[in-house]
């Protein structure tokens, strides 16, 4: 799966979570508000039962006063309860939701009416100033007062009332510990279903971040060591865009193997052809002067002098040719030998060389500090010795004068070999490191043209650069630079 | 006078160790093969059998190298008096060490020359030749 297809799935899969708390939430807090409003209801139904059970029982208290004094004055609850009594009960019967309390507040609401029918009978009857009044209110006395019927309506809607109340004391009771125990269902699922988002999107980004991460850290590594010329494969099994990536730096690892195996082998196919012809042609070189050779001895009292320096011409042009297999040989031996690197004394070794090849007539100079490098010391012996005794060769002033100069520049050091001998026409500063290029005639300097192919070939290997600056009739300076730590590239 | 047999396939450098020979003014005998397959025959064939003195062998020869011939002479016990030099172009080391490896008499580096007094293999050569 790709990776865009991961992280959009990821993605989605985090914002779904956060969709489902956030649902569940609302639902919760829903939850919440509705045992709220229960509640609130409970309390309110209460607060009116009260107040209605307070009113009526005033008008009880005014009706019997009435009875008793006979003044009027005590009717004024009783009217009042008259007018608020069905405003309560009305707003009672707005609130009130369950089927039994609505049941009994009916039956207060009957009996009540039933009391009112009563009270009022008697008011009526008592106010009445008529005399025939008076006998019926005394027969309504004696049946219904003695009879104890107000009392007995009375006694069953505080009855009735009491057991409305209960049952609501009982329900608000019920309702609060609903609502409580909805506030903490809440608490605990919003925590954990939080909780849960969160880790899911920690472990979310903890996968991706270390398989993005751990692959091209891989891949890194793997550029590393290409960069070193160590041709590897990274394993990478998933089928997505780093993976991608990684087979095409493996891919192209394997083809700068094959390309650089292929090179090293024509490298050293090219080497070995130079040793095998080179080896080769001095058999029938040697032949030749051989035949010249036994041609003087045999004709030496014929011979005329102007053959004798045709036949000394043969001789001295096949010596030449030898000598040029020679260089062609030791060009091709560069870098073969290798006993390893060591730490060397680039002052020391500078000397030694300068002690065998340079005569004493010339004044030599060694400015800066020499370094120590640790190389293979063969190589450097090579590049200084061909270069000094460059500067040895091609030098007629009548105050020869060699400088040798170091610097060091970072990662290399650069060394100069300078001199005051005859120099090299700018055109040439390129060529004179071509193999068998030689800038004076051939009898003027005996010069193969080696000695600086094989000093240019060296600081190849090395990956060093060689430069020469240079005015005609003043001098020469040849200027390479030579890494402080470094294999040479060939290694065969 | 000693009996010589030179193994050489080149027509120059057979012509370089007669001259040399000449030169040194030493009577012998010489009998020339240009191979290793060819010397052998004549070493042990019952007609026109050669005994030589001294054996002059070069090392790269068609057929059979001389570093063959020579594991095959040392092998027959009868042929085992004969001085063997091996003279060559290869200064390789690996040569010499190869060469020696069979009791040989000498190892000389073309050109054979009896002027050449700094060798001291040549001089043992014109020893053996003069004995």
């Amino acid at each position: 799966m790709s990776i865009r297809a991961q992280l959009l799935i990821g993605f989605s899969v985090l914002t779904l979570v956060f969709l489902i708390d956030f649902i569940v939430n609302k639902r919760l807090s829903a939850n919440i508000e509705k045992n709220t409003t229960y509640l609130n209801n409970s309390e309110a139904v209460i607060r009116n039962s009260n107040m209605l059970h307070k009113n009526i029982i005033e008008m009880q208290s005014g009706f019997r006063g009435f009875l008793l004094t006979g003044q009027e004055v005590f009717l004024s609850p009783f009217y009042e309860g008259l007018q608020t009594v069905p405003l309560i009960i009305a707003q009672q019967q707005a609130l009130q939701s369950t089927l039994p309390q609505r049941q009994r507040l009916d039956s207060i609401v009957t009996i009540h009416l039933k009391w009112v029918k009563y009270a009022n009978s008697l008011i009526s009857t008592k106010l009445d100033t008529l005399p025939e009044a008076n006998a019926k209110y005394i027969e309504l006395f004696e049946t219904k007062l003695r009879m104890e019927v107000g009392k007995k309506l009375n006694d069953k809607i505080k009855e009735i009332f009491k057991t409305f109340d209960n049952y609501e004391y009982q329900l608000r009771q019920e309702r609060k510990i609903a609502l409580q125990k909805s506030v903490v269902t809440t608490n605990t699922i919003t925590l954990t279903v939080t909780i849960l988002s969160i880790l899911l999107a920690l472990l979310f980004g903890t996968y991706f971040i270390n398989m993005i991460t751990r692959r091209i850290s891989n891949m890194v590594s793997l550029a590393e060591e290409i960069s070193t010329g160590d041709f590897k494969e990274i394993s990478d099994h998933k089928n997505d865009e780093l993976n991608r990536l990684s087979f095409a730096l493996n891919k192209m690892s394997m083809t700068l193997k094959k390309t650089f195996n292929e090179l090293t082998k024509k490298n050293k196919e090219l080497d070995q052809f130079a040793y095998v012809v080179s080896h080769d042609l001095k058999t029938p070189l040697r032949g030749i002067n051989n035949i010249v050779l036994w041609m003087e001895e045999d004709l030496e009292v014929e011979i005329s002098p102007e053959i004798k320096k045709n036949l000394n011409l043969i001789i001295s042009r096949t010596a030449r040719l030898e000598n040029m297999i020679n260089g062609l040989l030791e060009y091709a031996k560069v870098g073969k030998v290798q006993k390893g690197a060591e730490t060397v004394d680039v002052l020391k070794l500078v000397r030694e060389v300068i002690d065998l090849i340079v005569p004493k007539e010339f004044t030599v100079q060694i400015d800066g500090v020499m370094p120590f490098i640790t190389t293979e010391k063969l190589h450097i012996e090579q590049v200084f010795s061909n270069l000094i005794a460059n500067a040895v060769k091609y030098n007629q002033s009548e105050h020869p004068k060699i400088v040798i100069k170091s610097r060091d520049l970072k990662d290399y050091y650069e060394f100069t070999v300078k001199d005051n001998g005859i120099g090299i026409q700018k055109e040439y500063f390129e060529k004179i490191f071509v193999i068998f290029h030689t800038l004076q005639e051939k009898d003027a300097f005996e010069s193969t043209g080696v000695g600086l192919a094989i000093v240019k070939k060296i600081i190849d290997d090395y990956k060093g650069t060689i430069k020469v600056e240079s005015e005609v009739g003043k001098g020469s300076s040849f200027i390479f630079t030579w890494p402080k730590n470094m294999k040479p590239t060939k290694s065969e | 006078m000693k009996t010589i047999l030179l193994i050489e396939d080149d027509y120059l450098d057979v012509e370089s160790v007669k001259r040399a020979l000449k030169k040194a003014q030493v009577p012998h005998v010489l009998h020339v093969s240009h191979n290793g397959a060819d010397a052998l025959n004549s070493l042990t064939t019952n007609e026109n059998k050669i005994v030589p003195d001294i054996i002059l062998l070069d090392i790269n020869l068609p057929k059979m190298s001389g570093l063959e011939f020579l594991e095959i002479v040392k092998s027959y016990f009868s042929l085992q008096q004969i001085k063997i030099y091996i003279i060559t172009t290869s200064s390789e080391e690996y040569d010499k060490m190869s060469a020696q490896h069979f009791d040989i008499a000498g190892y000389i580096v073309k050109p054979l020359d009896f002027n050449r007094k700094s060798n001291p293999d040549v001089e043992k050569l014109l020893k053996d030749l003069t004995e």
